[in-house]
Formats: structure tokens, C-alpha cells, sequence
């Protein structure tokens, strides 16, 4: 079994590279293999927002990605500084920046590029989308 | 440590990509990796001198190019075929690259251990 | 041996044209998303003639482009995740 690391920099309604993000991260654990994060990067860290609210009868990928997470533990990390230019906002910078509202919550956890860095170091395997 | 090549292949300040990319390669040489940077297609026009990204409200990342040796980033590629089709074959750039044929970055491309394109 | 992923269409952007000019003769493309459109156009069939091709399935049945593009192999998300270890490394243009 192989160790991966997946970078999401597609916008979560803008474009289809997120939902392929998705489909990818799926088979690959279902495979067996190990996924270290999925790390969401540029425009991929709209997917984190608890506040997408797409039409009832489309497909929710925010809640996809939360349901991959109870189903297998695999970590959903964003670019912390990607998201705050974009509005996504955990409670702990909402506190730091004294705003009254905030958007991203668990599972989904804020991380450095660091994480990525790391996490490409310690996998086999880096997939983009 | 792993041999990381980052490719600029966008046009700074239309979207956020060329300074995504190099806030990743300036990180991932300061958590001791392996850096390499490849200019191509219209990513070459990162390598234009005198810009003034504040006019258009963008960070002048630009200007951080300038760090890349502090970080031990050195080896910087562009395509030659690239700099032509722009004009800059001979022009004076903001950093010194090394300008290379596109196979050479096709050899560049076989030996790093994971490739970002941005 | 690399496999390069593209999933825009040219129209859209110039990912596949940039990448076809580093491509290896031993590499993979895999296109995924719009980037399946380019296969309908006679210029791109030509350009990639000399190039192992691999579409993602999934992305032309939605399109409604099976039939039109079943002369290329087609590969489901398991086969992608096999194809990603099979080759020494991705990269997503």
C-alpha cells in the first residue's frame, strides 16, 4: 500500500478539478492506500466554507468531504493564509482578529504550507487538482 | 529531503498564482527541500524588471525574487523557446536565470521527485 | 516515467499545449475534465498521435463523448490511483 498526499487548489462550485479531487481521494482509500492530508491550497480552500449552501438538489461536496473523514480519519487541512485572504476563517483567528463570524469548523483544521511541504517528504505520491 | 520543481507557467498579477507558487518554493527551501524553479509560456513575464504591481492593487512579489539565493534556490530555469515568443530573449530580467531548451527542462522534469505547476 | 495530468480544455487555458512541449515520448497524458474536449478537435488527434493517451471515463459518459471518443483508453478513478503509482511521478499542469 502507497502513501499520497492531495492538493486541492480548484474552487469547490467554480471548477470540476475539486469534485475530481474528491472522486480521486475516495478510490484511492477504498484501495487500501494511506491519504497523509488533503490539502487545501489557493482557491481549493473555498471547499472548507461550513457556509456553502448549494441547492438541495445538487451535490454537496463540503458535506462529501466531511463524510470521507468519519468514514476513513483522513485529514482535511487548508493553507491558513490561502484562506483568510478568501474569507474562510476558523473560530481560533476569528477570536484573534476580533470578527464576530466564522465559517470553517471540524473536521476541517488550518495548517501552515508547512504541512504540505511535510507531507510530500514523508508520501509517495503528490496528486494536484 | 525531496528535489521539488515549482513551474511558473502563468502571467503574474491576473490571478494570485505566481506569488502562490513562490511563497511554496521560499517555505519548502526553508523546510530544507530541495528547490528548483522553471519559468515557461507566458510565466516568463515574472521576469520582467521594473514592474509596479501596487498600480493594479497586487503585492509586488516581484520584488522578493531577489531572495531566492538567501533561501539557496539556485537552480532557475527558463524556456528559451518561451522568452522568444515574449520578446525578452535579450532583455535584462529581475533575476538570472538559466535559459534552457525545452529538452533540458524535460530532463529537469524527469529528475525532481514531485513537480507543482502554478 | 511521468504521468501529466490536464484538466482544462485548450480553449479554456493552455495547459496542454505547454505541457506537450516537455513531455517525454515514454510519459502518459491522462485527460480529465474539459480537457477530454481537445480530443474532438483534428489538430489536437494530430498533436497527440505519437502520445499514449488515457481519458478519464467517468468525464465523457458525463459529457456524452464515449461513443465519439472510444478509440482512447479509458480508466476509472481505481485505474487513475494505479496509473499514479505505475508512474514515477504526476504532475497536474
Amino acid at each position: 500500500m502507497s502513501k499520497f498526499i492531495i492538493q486541492v487548489n480548484g474552487s469547490v462550485y467554480g471548477s470540476s478539478a475539486s469534485y475530481s479531487a474528491y472522486q480521486f481521494t475516495q478510490a484511492a482509500l477504498a484501495a487500501g492506500h494511506e491519504i497523509n492530508c488533503v490539502f487545501f491550497y489557493q482557491d481549493g480552500v473555498l471547499n472548507t466554507s461550513s457556509l456553502n449552501s448549494p441547492a438541495s438538489d445538487e451535490f454537496d461536496l463540503t458535506k462529501a468531504w466531511v463524510s470521507l473523514n468519519q468514514k476513513y480519519s483522513v485529514r482535511l487541512v487548508n493553507c491558513v493564509s490561502a484562506a483568510l485572504r478568501r474569507g474562510v476563517i476558523s473560530k481560533t483567528e476569528a477570536d484573534e482578529s476580533k470578527l464576530p463570524h466564522w465559517n470553517m469548523q471540524s473536521p476541517f483544521e488550518m495548517g501552515g504550507l508547512g504541512e504540505l511541504v511535510v507531507g510530500i517528504e514523508k508520501t509517495d505520491r503528490l496528486v494536484s487538482f | 529531503m525531496k528535489k521539488l520543481t515549482i513551474i511558473f507557467r502563468r502571467a503574474p498579477h491576473g490571478s494570485p498564482h505566481g506569488r502562490e507558487a513562490l511563497d511554496l518554493a521560499l517555505l519548502s527551501a526553508s523546510f530544507e527541500q530541495e528547490v528548483s524553479l522553471i519559468f515557461v509560456d507566458e510565466g516568463v513575464l515574472n521576469l520582467v524588471k521594473a514592474q509596479q504591481p501596487e498600480l493594479i492593487g497586487a503585492k509586488d512579489f516581484i520584488a522578493t525574487f531577489g531572495a531566492l539565493p538567501l533561501y539557496d534556490i539556485d537552480t532557475i530555469l527558463a524556456c528559451e523557446a518561451s522568452l522568444q515568443e515574449y520578446g525578452l530573449a535579450n532583455a535584462e530580467l529581475t533575476i538570472a536565470p538559466s535559459i534552457v531548451t525545452p529538452s533540458t527542462i524535460r530532463e529537469q522534469l524527469a529528475s525532481a521527485d514531485e513537480v507543482l505547476v502554478f | 516515467m511521468i504521468l501529466h495530468k490536464i484538466q482544462t480544455s485548450p480553449a479554456q487555458d493552455n495547459a496542454l499545449s505547454t505541457c506537450l512541449r516537455y513531455i517525454d515520448k515514454q510519459d502518459t497524458l491522462l485527460l480529465s475534465g474539459n480537457a477530454v474536449n481537445a480530443l474532438l478537435l483534428t489538430c489536437w488527434q494530430e498533436k497527440l498521435s505519437h502520445i499514449t493517451v488515457l481519458v478519464l471515463e467517468e468525464d465523457i459518459i458525463a459529457r456524452g463523448l464515449d461513443e465519439r471518443l472510444n478509440q482512447y483508453a479509458s480508466i476509472s478513478y481505481e485505474q487513475f490511483v494505479q496509473e499514479t503509482l505505475r508512474h514515477e511521478k504526476v504532475i497536474s499542469w
